[in-house]
Formats: C-alpha cells, sequence, structure tokens
C-alpha cells in the first residue's frame, strides 16, 4: 500500500492510534531518544540517531522473566508476570536500527525460541523513516549491506518529501494503521513517487563514511586470529562497553534473581543486558578465563559481528548506525578497525 | 547449528521445573553430591537426555548455574549431580538439605555420541571433577555393558581425600568386564593402595590398545587436556575419536545469551561435547 500523508495530518493520524501504545523520537536536553509518546501533536520526525536504539523497546534493559515464592507445605511457585497484549508502535524507526531488530529475531528465533521477546516483537509494528540526510555524522549503512531508505523489518516506511510524507506499507499490521486513519491520507501522484526516489538516491550520495571492500574482511578475519592487530587496536580500549550496550545488533544478556525476602522466600528472576568487553563475561568459577585480557575481548566483539555472525546468518551482525563510533569514550572506531583488518599484511 | 535436544520439559526454556533434592552427601571437602526427582511424576519420567548433557540447577533466590548431569539416562527418575562450592549458587545448593527444593530446566548441548561408540573400545579419561560429566556416560556403558568392547576407565585427583566418587570406583574395581586404574598426583595419607602421579602415569597400564578401534572421552581442569591428549596422539588414536567435555560460562543455556559463543558456535547448543579435531579448529575452546 502506498499513501501520502501531509505533514499537518501526522498529528491527526497519531490520534486515531489511540488504542496502540506510540513510541517516537522526543528530545531531550541535546539528545535524542525513544519515548512513550505523550501528546500526538508534540511528534518530531527531524531527529538525529537516538543515544539507544529501539531494540530497548523490544529487548528491555532490564525484564523480569517470572517472580517466585515458596508456598505452603513447602512447595515452589514460579509465575510469569502478567503482560499486556496492547500492541505498540514505534513511530521514526531509522533504517539501520529496523535492521537491528531483524538481526535480534534471527537470534531469538531457532530451536529454542525466546518467548519473552517475541511476544513483545509480535505485537510492535515499526514505522520507519527514511534518511533524507544522515542522522549521524558516522553512519555507513550502504557499506554494511543496508541503505537510508532500506525497508527491512518495517511494518511502514515513510520519507519525508517537501510538505508530505510518502508512506510505503509492506505488512497486514502497516495496512492496519493506515486504514484507521483512512481519510487523511491521499494517493500518491506520479510526481511524489519521483520525489520520493529522488530522496532516497540522493540520501545514499550523503553518506560520508563506507568501507570498501567489506566482503574481504570475513575471510581474512578466519586467519587473524593470532594477529597482534588486537592488541594495538584495544590498547586505548577502558573496557566501558558503550559500544555494545548502544548497538541495535548486540543481544547478550545475564540472568540473575532479585530477592525481595528471605524468609518466607520471595523474589525476581531477572534478566539484563550482559557485555562481551567486560572479563568476567567467560570468567569460569574456577577462576580461568578463556578470554583474559582487552585484546582478546575486542576480537571477539569484531568476529563475532563480521565473521562468526556472517557465517551463521549470512549477514554482518552490524547496521551501521555508528553509536559505537559516537560514544565511545577513546575514539576506537570500527570503520578504521575494519579498514586495518581489510589491508592487514598488504 | 543448533544442539539435537530434545524432550524439553518446558515450553517456556527459560522457566524452571521444581525439583526436590532426594539425597545430598559430601563426595570431598568441597564436592557434594545431589540427587534430585522432578516433583511432577510425569515430566520427571519424561525428562529423557543422553550422557554429557547439562542441566541448569536454580537456587531461587541465589540464582541459577549449568551442571553436568552425572547420572546416566539407563536410569530414569532421578537425576545426579556433583557440585563443587565455587560460588554465590552453589554456595547456596551446599546449604540446602534433603526434601529442599529447587528449580531445573534442561537437559542442553550434545552429549556423547553412544550409538556411534558401540562395539568399540571405550577409554575414559577423568581428572578431578572431570568425573562428573564422565560418570554418566561410565554408568551407561556399564548397563548396556553388551554394546561396548572394551571399557578403560582412568582416574585421576590430586590427593585421596579429593578423589570423587572413590568408593563408588573401588567397588567398580572388582568387575571383571571394567579395566578401572586410578591415581592420586601426591598421596598424604600414605596409605593409598593405588598408583601414585598424574593421570598420565596410568597409560602405561593400558594394554594392547587397538587405536583405531577406540573412543577416548577425557575431562579435567584445563590443564590436563594437553597432557592426556599428547598420550592419546602417541597411542595414534584418531582426532576425531578423542572426545572431550568443556567447560564454559553459560547464563541462558539455549544459545541466546552469548556467553558461552565460541568461534561461530555456542558451547550450550554445540557442546560441551567436542571432538579434539573440533579443538584444533577452534581456537579458545579451552
Amino acid at each position: 500500500m502506498e499513501k501520502i500523508l501531509t505533514k499537518k495530518a501526522l498529528p491527526q493520524w497519531l490520534i486515531k492510534l489511540n488504542a496502540y501504545q506510540i513510541y517516537a523520537p522526543v528530545k531531550k536536553e541535546n539528545h535524542w531518544s525513544y519515548e512513550a509518546l505523550d501528546k500526538p501533536e508534540s511528534i518530531r520526525l527531524d531527529h538525529l540517531n537516538t543515544i539507544q536504539s529501539p531494540k530497548m523497546i523490544i529487548f528491555p534493559q532490564r525484564e523480569v522473566f517470572f517472580e517466585f515464592h515458596n508456598a505452603e507445605g513447602n512447595t515452589l511457585v514460579m509465575k510469569e508476570p502478567a503482560s499486556e497484549s496492547s500492541a505498540t508502535v514505534i513511530f521514526g524507526v531509522r533504517p539501520c536500527d529496523a535492521a537491528g531488530v531483524t538481526h535480534q529475531d534471527k537470534v531469538f528465533d531457532g530451536h529454542f525460541k525466546d518467548l519473552y521477546y517475541w511476544k513483545r516483537r509480535n505485537q510492535t509494528i515499526l514505522v520507519g523513516l527514511a534518511c533524507n540526510t544522515p542522522p549521524s555524522p558516522h553512519c555507513f549503512c550502504l557499506s554494511v549491506g543496508g541503505s537510508p531508505h532500506s525497508t527491512a523489518g518495517f511494518d511502514i516506511l515513510m520519507t519525508e518529501l517537501e510538505d508530505s510524507y510518502y508512506v510505503e506499507s509492506f505488512s497486514k499490521k502497516g495496512d492496519t494503521l493506515i486504514s484507521l486513519a483512512g481519510d487523511i491520507f491521499s494517493t500518491p501522484k506520479e510526481n511524489d513517487k519521483k520525489d520520493k526516489e529522488k530522496a532516497h538516491s540522493d540520501s545514499e550520495k550523503k553518506l560520508k563514511r563506507h568501507i570498501k571492500d567489506l566482503e574481504t574482511v570475513p575471510p581474512k578475519l578466519k586467519d587473524m586470529f593470532d594477529s597482534p592487530l588486537w592488541e594495538e587496536e584495544s590498547l586505548s580500549c577502558i573496557q566501558c562497553g558503550i559500544c555494545t550496550y548502544l548497538c541495535p545488533t548486540c543481544h547478550c544478556f545475564d540472568i540473575n534473581d532479585e530477592k525481595d525476602s528471605s524468609s518466607p522466600l520471595s523474589g525476581k528472576r531477572v534478566r539484563t543486558w550482559d557485555n562481551c568487553q567486560f572479563p568476567d563475561f567467560t570468567m569460569h568459577s574456577s577462576g580461568h578465563n578463556p578470554r583474559p585480557d582487552r585484546a582478546s575481548r575486542l576480537r571477539q566483539r569484531i568476529m563475532h559481528k563480521f565473521n562468526y555472525f556472517v557465517t551463521n546468518y549470512k549477514a554482518y551482525q552490524c547496521t551501521g548506525c555508528g553509536r559505537c563510533i559516537d560514544k565511545c569514550p577513546v575514539g576506537i572506531d570500527i570503520i578504521e578497525v575494519l579498514e586495518k583488518v581489510r589491508d592487514y599484511g598488504k | 547449528m543448533n544442539g539435537e535436544t530434545k524432550n524439553i520439559i518446558q515450553e517456556n526454556p527459560f522457566m524452571p521445573e521444581p525439583a526436590r533434592i532426594v539425597r545430598t552427601y559430601h563426595l570431598t571437602d568441597d564436592v557434594k553430591f545431589f540427587q534430585v526427582r522432578i516433583t511432577d511424576m510425569d515430566k520427571a519420567l519424561s525428562f529423557k537426555y543422553d550422557t554429557g548433557q547439562f542441566a541448569m540447577i536454580s537456587v531461587l533466590g541465589a540464582g541459577e548455574a549449568p551442571f553436568s548431569i552425572s547420572s546416566t539416562p539407563s536410569r530414569p527418575g532421578l537425576l545426579e549431580f556433583c557440585i563443587r562450592k565455587t560460588g554465590i549458587v552453589t554456595d547456596s545448593i551446599f546449604r540446602l538439605k534433603e526434601n529442599s527444593l529447587i528449580g531445573l530446566r534442561g537437559p542442553y548441548g550434545k552429549g556423547f555420541p553412544t550409538e556411534k561408540m558401540e562395539g568399540k573400545d571405550i577409554i575414559i579419561i577423568m581428572g578431578g571433577l572431570g568425573a562428573a560429566p564422565l560418570r554418566s556416560v561410565l554408568l551407561y556403558c556399564l548397563d548396556n555393558r553388551n554394546l561396548f568392547n572394551r571399557v578403560i576407565l582412568l582416574h585421576g585427583a590430586k590427593r585421596p581425600s579429593e578423589m570423587i566418587f572413590r568408593e563408588e570406583f573401588f567397588a567398580l574395581k572388582e568387575r571383571d568386564d571394567l579395566e578401572c586404574y586410578m591415581s592420586v598426583d601426591e598421596d598424604d595419607t600414605g596409605q593409598w593402595p593405588e598408583n601414585v602421579g598424574v593421570v598420565t602415569t596410568l597409560f602405561p597400564k593400558v594394554k594392547d590398545l587397538d587405536a583405531e578401534n577406540t573412543v577416548a572421552l577425557v575431562c579435567g581442569p584445563p590443564i590436563m587436556y594437553k597432557f592426556v591428549i599428547n598420550e592419546l596422539i602417541k597411542l595414534d588414536i584418531p582426532k576425531d575419536q578423542i572426545l572431550m567435555t568443556l567447560e564454559r560460562r553459560m547464563k541462558c543455556g539455549v544459545g541466546k545469551c552469548g556467553h558461552c559463543a565460541i568461534d561461530y558456535i555456542y558451547t550450550c547448543l554445540d557442546g560441551p561435547v567436542f571432538t579434539y579435531w573440533d579443538v584444533l579448529h577452534m581456537r579458545e575452546l579451552i
């Protein structure tokens, strides 16, 4: 389904979607983040990259798996929290972040399905916004198989034209969102289509950062396990883990119990994000650590994204959003690391 | 890449099943034995597993950790674990008395390929707590004794007091269909009746090994692998017939949390049993 929505009518569309929980980019001081939208008229779609990707809504930083308590007669009760069934719409999602969701889908699917993830994922509708200008100076989506107007993972993709949005729906859920406010959309004219296509092709030219010949990196990484490059590149790393916490594709997590009471026993089992850049991530209980230093952990991050994930899922585990470059406190730049891998030994 | 795991008792892979500690006692100062039964009778009986697989045990309030199953699937209904006190979860398990309730989920991972091992000579080399997973396959071989040719056990520990299943294995020594050799690195009692020396010093006692027809199963502390594997290679046992069960920090057990990822695999799905061939091609495994 393809429609035109005038910019003025955007809040009216959102009003028709009151049955959904709506998240949209909100500017807070000097940064953007996805927040529950309180007023439709406050919607803004001129956002730069949000600090966290919408991953945090589908795969939250912290979630309760179940609550437990000791019941009468020495029995153990473990109960999943009651979950809401209302659908969630995330508005203004950038194509790199939607691609990140599709990568997470691969991980949380498989033989063991992560039901907590899929419950939220299945009730989440992604409404994207094509990036007519790069939302970060470090965007490099074109180099990792994406584009500023990629439709991967979206139910709807909007492209900003001069006074309107070109709205394309790719799913039944997307069609429903449009049909709920049917009369405010119009049918695109031939010149709208042309404008959209021009916006798309122009957007690709505005990307400043690229990695040439990235496809040569995965096979090369297979022979670089023992390379001194990892030591060199990780010297400045302070192990803060920001790179992976902000990554729209990283999925590692920890599971812990939070006790509310010891006697009678009650508490919660909680999942929280974890981070492969921390020393205790792989530490055995004996103290032995198969990944004992910064170099081996940086290597793991690069290898996982550009070698192992490629082997398993035929895709880079990176969508080119640029967050890890933007926010690294010591300036480790994944593009530069990958270029060094590409050029290593040349 | 997913491990062939079957008979998962819960639809939600993160939801444990209540289980009761039926029996527990010390094997050594810091290792305890636990016999556990899932409280739901139907689920207890339908919990099917392979030797070498592991389960996640929860002490609610303290957390959850992976443990190899030490019992054999040939004796269903009860699950056995040997647990060393090393952290928060194991510390809490240690304090639990018989009749206490724990959470249990699994079984997970790829175990020993016992069907492929049929008709072969089996040599099991265990060091320290490495006996925990290997006891499962040892008992399985003994319970199905006619399926296997020679069964040989080399069991090493630091000191007599640290040898887990000491009495059980001494009793097994009496069997004439098991070649059982035990050794301690150091005899601080002066009364140890068996070999003294690291576990590799037991190899000369094993006579006329038909290398091509032998499957070796190894588990022990990381340091042990190099020396044991050297011996097995010297004996000309093919690399893909040397099987090891390896340790890895794990949180979910179902290939999601990333902790046990090595190369393109997850230890919890594709391990914990690997061949020496795998180890040569996948760095960081040990």
